[in-house]
């Protein structure tokens, strides 16, 4: 049981380090907690079903849903969080706000236009379920690995290897500075908005497939734990993210399964999340080791 | 000046109060209001609201094609508490407090409904529960009804069935960590202690109601050397025991609840829902008339397929409007007729009497999904077992 509950826990840690990478994205260069990354995932649930069902391709789904939502995490950038940070000694509190609300707006508004009932995607995979001894491996699951492979791979490249990766970086470091040094901040922000909401978008429709169900409640879990992994990866930093999720994915599992902690599994990340703080109270990796 | 402009307020305020009055009085003999609750917009019990809300409508449809009660059209005042509490103690003082209303039937799920009886008793307005299974619905006191079994019958029902029909010695236990799981399970394990002792549980577990992951509680009872799983879930998490059972290739039967009867559970778990089977009130291969004849009518207007939520709100209105039919809309009259009622023919078989403290009394029906449906595997009729004044 032992192997088949550590891919259990890997696979679903993968999902959360997916769910947060987006979050994560906008707290390092925002500095804002964007609660609203969880709506993000759950919209972009919604969008990909949709071009789904339209299409018949679920990488048409993957595509366009990662366009939209990005795109929608650019206007929102642009309407909403530059306008309030642009003021001049803006409380932090408010983006937070605004995101919250966000969120709230993003839910309702999914169960007002597509219903409260579940949807299913029904996705057939062109593979059997992987059994060896009393393991087993689901088609579901390599999909989620792959994704998130590839997907952290795509943002290293970007982040690294482009211009406008460093500029987000330069940015991530100091606006000011990199505003004063001509690196256009703009284009910066607009990139951790447009991967952010992309990367949530992703992570949604993994949920979809993974569980075969979506719901306009789909956001209510990420918009909490997802701030619980970008703390405890060091705010900000994607590498931590990946390394946080994998630690709560694996704490959740095994500690549901193997002790009998009288708290709810949704908690456990919080318990670790307090736990590591007090013993590195800067998170798994501080702002200054950023991929 | 400062009185008279207070004795104009006063005057105009009375004149409203004397005409909003006189309109109640008019509407009242217009019609027969019912008011009504269910979890319509709750993402989690989206599938049962929407069977409660279509099945409310039908049978006051239904009943106003065929004259109304006695010559009276019925007419409904549905509101949906979106599973939440709060909103069902507002929605209970609103009924409460409207003299129009002459009875409310609750289609929501044991929270909203255990928090809205005792408005409803306090207030002397009469309330049949459809589904709910927590004792305090009908604890609340004598005007307070439920139509269907509470939640320690079933679960004692589930008990037999896992340990006589299915043969288990080995039982996991998956729960949803509210009243609706915890209720059940400690009825399921006390019948087993008491009746079953080489029935062993080898495995428990409760979860979050938000918890959409349940692949490692599954295959922690499958490691536990489990001969089957009772999941007492509702539709999302029966369905996702379901997927994962199927999908980690255990091999082990499910036995549910009457949350696992849903037609969105088989949506969502598709060919591994085949195998399942459930305890719940409705029979949907009986040839009684009348579950023939839902059946056939929910399915001409709304084109989904009907189930236990469903069915019991449509028979709450039914033990209603029998009432109504036959003593009026007096309060008193009507509970004295239902804590009568004896035989009584629904759509979830036959409603056999009354218990003391309001619960119906009526066998429990074991469904076995085959080919993505619900059909006919066992009842369990034991008058000790279905009779909840026995607990």
């Amino acid at each position: 049981m032992f192997l088949q509950q550590l891919i259990n826990a890997l696979t679903i840690g993968s999902l959360y380090a997916l769910t947060a990478m987006g979050a994560t994205l906008i707290y390092g260069i925002l500095g804002i907690l964007d609660i609203a990354n969880a709506g993000a995932y759950l919209v972009g649930a919604y969008v990909g079903w949709y071009i789904y069902y339209a299409t018949g391709s679920i990488v048409l789904g993957f595509l366009g849903s990662i366009l939209l939502v990005g795109l929608l995490g650019i206007f929102l950038q642009r309407t909403i969080y530059s306008p309030i940070l642009a003021k001049p000694r803006t409380l932090s509190i408010i983006p937070l706000v605004a995101a919250v609300g966000l969120f709230t707006i993003s839910s309702d508004a999914v169960r007002l236009i597509c219903g409260p009932n579940s949807k299913t995607y029904d996705l057939k995979f062109p593979m059997e379920i992987i059994q060896v001894g009393k393991v087993t491996i689901q088609p579901a699951w390599l999909l989620i690995f792959a994704l998130t492979a590839v997907l952290l791979a795509i943002l290293w490249f970007i982040l690294n290897k482009t211009k406008l990766g460093l500029a987000w970086r330069a940015t991530a470091g100091d606006r000011e500075i990199a505003l004063i040094c001509g690196v256009n901040t703009n284009n910066a922000m607009a990139l951790s908005y447009i991967l952010g909401y992309g990367f949530a978008a992703a992570a949604g429709i993994m949920t979809g497939i993974l569980y075969n169900n979506i719901t306009p409640a789909l956001g209510e879990v990420p918009s909490y734990k997802m701030l619980a992994i970008i703390v405890l990866g060091g705010l900000g930093n994607p590498l931590g993210t990946v390394i946080a999720g994998l630690i709560i994915g694996i704490a959740e599992v095994f500690l549901s399964v193997y002790t009998k902690i009288p708290i709810p599994k949704d908690a456990i990340a919080f318990v670790v999340l307090i736990i590591m703080l007090l013993v590195k109270p800067e998170g798994i990796m501080g702002r200054r080791n950023k991929v | 000046m400062m009185k008279k402009v207070l004795s104009i307020v006063l005057v105009l305020f009375m004149v409203v109060t004397m005409m909003a009055s006189t309109g109640i009085a008019e509407a009242k003999s217009d019609t027969i209001k019912i008011g009504f609750f269910a979890p319509v917009s709750a993402a989690s019990a989206a599938a049962d609201g929407e069977s409660a809300i279509n099945s409310a409508r039908l049978a006051v449809k239904l009943v106003n094609e065929n004259g109304g009660i006695n010559g009276t059209q019925v007419e409904l005042v549905d509101f949906d508490d979106g599973l939440d509490t709060k909103q069902a103690a507002n929605i209970a003082e609103r009924l409460a407090g409207d003299r129009d209303i002459a009875a409310v039937v609750s289609g929501s799920y044991s929270g909203p409904t255990k928090v809205a009886a005792p408005i409803f008793q306090e207030a002397g307005k009469l309330m049949v529960s459809a589904y709910a299974v927590h004792p305090d619905v009908t604890g609340a006191g004598d005007l307070i009804f439920s139509q269907s079994f509470p939640g320690a019958v079933q679960a004692t029902g589930a008990a037999v069935v896992a340990a006589e029909q299915l043969k288990a010695t080995k039982v996991a236990i998956i729960y949803v960590d509210l009243d609706f799981g915890t209720t059940q399970v400690n009825a399921f394990k006390a019948k087993l202690a008491k009746d079953y002792p080489d029935v062993q549980v080898v495995y428990e577990q409760g979860v979050a109601i938000s918890d959409s992951d349940l692949t490692s509680v599954v295959t922690a009872a499958g490691a536990a050397g489990a001969d089957l799983i009772y999941s007492v879930n509702y539709y999302e998490q029966a369905a996702e025991v379901l997927r994962q059972v199927g999908m980690q290739k255990l091999g082990i039967p499910v036995l549910g609840t009457e949350g696992a009867d849903s037609w969105m559970l088989l949506d969502i778990a598709k060919e591994y829902a085949d195998g399942l089977y459930i305890t719940t009130n409705m029979n949907r291969d009986d040839q009684n008339e009348q579950t023939q004849a839902y059946i056939k009518n929910y399915r001409e207007e709304y084109g989904k397929e009907p189930d236990m939520v469903g069915a019991s709100v449509y028979d709450a209105f039914q033990v209603l409007f029998e009432a109504m039919k036959n003593v009026g809309t007096d309060t008193q009259a009507m509970k004295e007729f239902i804590a009568g009622m004896k035989n009584f023919d629904t759509v979830t078989g036959t409603l056999l009497y009354y218990n003391a403290e309001g619960s119906a009394v009526k066998p429990i029906q074991v469904q076995l999904v085959t080919n993505g449906e619900y059909h006919f595997f066992g009842v369990v009729d034991d008058a000790q077992i279905i009779d909840p004044a026995n607990y």
